[in-house]
């Protein structure tokens, strides 16, 4: 173990001294939350977008939304609402930067929600993705109320008996009734903090591959210089070897995410949750981290050839799972396909640590899939290693 | 660097008493250290090691004695660097023992590696580290550590004249510098082995000669040392025995003189001399070792046996009748005679 944290310390230092570490696992995260603090308000009430409404149903149900949820939302100050006509036109607007999103209810929606079946209402967005993210966040709200009403309805009748027609039209009164003001003032404040943490935790695990590789790039470095013979000729194990280099991308890994983490939180009030629910995640995180970039240094024959391949592993993988765009605006297929990434399970992770109540139950399912990812991808990529070691 | 106390480098030294004359032998078996020697430091037997279809090493055995210097003679390719990395545990070997100071090595085994100091034929140090780091580094992973290492690491840096450049980047040294501070790295944990692969590739004629000093001197302190490489000069100058390797195969063994005696010449002697020629052949042809003189007017020609330590008699001998002589040449088969004796081929080829 001593050799190991000799190698460790030894790694550390050379990438301390050329910067290349503070480069990124320090400054591209922090230069980047900075970039989000004015990307972001910080203050609510300075951000103001236009919603377009498009009421092709006219029903009593998207009068709720039209007539109680989205007057409460410009009177909070947040947006102001306009009629719109078409889908086509709307779109122009948005185009030309006149309104940040369009909010379209379809013919036949209350009848759909009266008569429990599916329903659905469009949105449209433009360059600017807060303005869209406001909308989603209202109308997501509004339709988990209406599914809560619906499921209640369904609930009574597939318990045998009819419905109450006392009950249906206390569910309808409730429907019509005006929405709070409260409520959409606290889904505006939630929003702003779970956009910061959003892009945090995506920065955060996309650039944690760009740290925790120069573990898995200095062995090729030690053979690039000459330094591996000595190493292996010294009264040391390979295996120590490998445990010196993967410390250093250990530490690395955490620095740079625990960087952005503290950043975001004061600079941008991220939200991210209870910090040793956090903690776990991203020892987590890094964890499958160091096995992805292990198994790519592995394919490699240069320091150069595999941060070039990890460079695009890292980024293609961040597509993928959801760092670039969130999951909820991609196409059904790239969510599946997500599931393969890190970054899908730690942000999901991260996510989940929004409520205040969330435990480590919450985090368990992303914890285990990074921890086996590590593990697995790990082993496999420390054998290769050691087989390059001593051949 | 500092100058070496004496050679120890066996009959090979002009100065060095001969040993007894034993054929040189064909090496598929162990050779033992010379008697008396202090114990054997590195013991190798029947190593092997294919790379595909390509057969390396193919049962090479021998053995080092404390503070005996062992060359291995060889052209490039021949198998030398894959030997030394089977003797350090670099390269896992098909086949064969290392004991090294009494314990087997292998792979991954850690204390038998503590007693070796390796010197890699490609620069092994931190271009990005000051010397001092690098041996600091290293000095803790063999163990070393606080005002041990520091005085170690003084020491080191003494003794390859880097003590004032010591906290400097090592990207920012010379070639031959560099060198030096490989050397110095091998060093640092007072190995009892020190194994040098061709220290001397690529070094300014300067550097070669404070290296090949220094190794002198450690094998004078004790230390045992194999040393390869593909200047027959080198090999002449520092071992007391040599190796003569080819195709993963050593092919003859022994001392310089026992190598030479397999190709069974004489060494030549010509003296450019005045005065009574024939009464100084006559003095000369009487001394032991001497097979044959030939006079002639500007002086004799003699082909003896080891010229460098019969020309001082031979001197002595003209000297007696009156001749006065102008200039000696000496031509001795060499190394390089004897590998191109045994293998048709030049050691350089």
């Amino acid at each position: 173990m001593r050799a190991a944290l000799v190698i460790a310390a030894r790694i550390l230092r050379q990438r301390l001294r050329d910067r290349s570490a503070i480069i990124f696992a320090v400054l591209t995260p922090l230069g980047l939350a900075l970039a989000f603090s004015l990307l972001i308000p910080n203050d609510f009430s300075s951000f103001h977008t236009n919603f377009i409404v498009i009421d092709r149903d006219g029903g009593r149900v998207s009068s709720v939304l039209v007539n109680s949820v989205l007057p409460a939302v410009a009177g909070a100050g947040v947006a102001d609402i306009t009629p719109g006509t078409t889908e086509t036109a709307a779109a122009d607007e948005i185009r030309a930067g006149r309104a940040g999103a369009a909010i379209v209810i379809p013919p036949g929606f209350s009848d759909a929600v009266t008569a429990g079946r599916p329903a659905e209402i469009r949105l449209l967005g433009g360059e600017f993705p807060i303005s869209l993210e406001v909308a989603r966040s209202v109308v997501s709200r509004f339709a988990s109320d209406i599914g809560a009403t619906q499921l209640m309805i369904a609930t009574t009748s597939a318990t045998g008996g009819t419905v109450d027609a006392a009950v249906v039209a206390r569910v309808q009164a409730a429907v019509a009734a005006p929405a709070p003001i409260s409520v959409s003032e606290s889904a505006t404040e939630d929003l702003q903090a779970n956009l910061a943490t959003f892009y945090g935790a995506a920065m955060a695990i996309m650039f944690v591959f760009f740290a925790t590789q120069y573990g898995a790039l200095a062995l090729l470095a030690d053979r690039q210089v000459g330094t591996l013979s000595r190493l292996l000729a010294a009264p040391v194990s390979p295996a120590a070897i490998i445990l010196g280099t993967s410390l250093a991308g250990l530490v690395l890994g955490l620095v740079s995410m625990t960087v952005l983490i503290v950043a975001t939180t004061v600079l941008v009030h991220a939200s991210w949750g209870s910090p040793p629910l956090v903690a776990i995640l991203v020892l987590s995180a890094v964890i499958a981290a160091m096995g992805i970039s292990t198994v790519v240094a592995t394919l490699a024959r240069t320091p150069q050839q595999a941060g070039g391949l990890n460079a695009i592993v890292a980024l293609s993988l961040a597509a993928i799972g959801g760092v670039f765009i969130p999951l909820s605006q991609a196409p059904e297929g790239l969510v599946v396909v997500s599931q393969i990434t890190p970054h899908y399970w730690f942000l999901r992770g991260i996510s989940s640590l929004a409520s205040p109540t969330a435990g480590l139950a919450d985090i368990a399912p992303s914890v285990a899939v990074l921890l086996a990812m590590g593990a697995v991808l790990g082993a496999i990529g420390l054998a290769r290693a050691r087989r390059a070691l001593v051949p | 660097m500092t100058p070496s106390p004496g050679p120890g480098a066996g009959d090979v030294s002009p100065s060095g008493a001969p040993g007894p004359a034993e054929p040189a032998t064909a090496a598929s078996s162990l050779k033992a250290a010379p008697p008396g020697s202090g114990g054997a430091v590195l013991r190798c037997e029947d190593l092997r090691k294919r790379f595909g279809t390509r057969q390396a090493v193919d049962g090479i055995s021998f053995e080092i004695a404390r503070g005996e210097t062992y060359g291995l003679l060889g052209p490039n390719g021949a198998g030398k660097t894959t030997t030394i990395s089977m003797v350090c545990g670099i390269l896992a070997r098909d086949g064969g023992t290392v004991v090294v100071d009494g314990k087997p090595l292998d792979v991954g085994t850690t204390s038998a590696k503590a007693a070796i100091g390796l010197v890699p034929q490609d620069l092994a140090i931190y271009p990005d580290l000051t010397a001092r780091e690098n041996l600091v580094f290293f000095g803790r992973l063999y163990g070393l550590g606080g005002r041990d290492l520091a005085a170690r690491a003084d020491e080191v840096l003494d003794v390859v004249d880097l003590a004032d450049r010591a906290r400097e980047r090592t990207e920012h040294y010379s070639g031959g510098m560099k060198r030096r501070l490989n050397i110095a790295v091998g060093l640092l944990h007072r190995p009892r082995l020190l194994v040098l692969d061709e220290p001397t590739v690529g070094v300014d004629p300067q550097s070669r000669n404070a290296i090949l000093t220094s190794v002198e001197a450690l094998s004078a302190q004790g230390m045992g040392i194999l040393y390869t490489t593909h200047y027959m000069e080198e090999a002449e100058r520092l071992c007391a025995r040599v190796g003569i390797i080819d195709e993963g195969r050593i092919i003859a063994e022994g001392t310089r003189r026992e190598l030479v005696a397999l190709v069974g010449g004489l060494d030549k002697i010509s003296l450019a001399a005045t005065g009574d020629i024939k009464a100084a052949a006559a003095e000369v042809r009487a001394l032991e070792g001497v097979r044959e003189v030939t006079p002639h007017e500007g002086g004799l020609d003699l082909l003896v046996v080891e010229a460098r330590r019969l020309l001082p008699r031979v001197l002595e001998a003209v000297s007696r009748d009156g001749v006065s002589v102008r200039s000696v040449e000496v031509v001795e088969p060499d190394l390089e005679a004897v590998f191109l004796h045994l293998t048709g081929k030049a050691l350089r080829d």
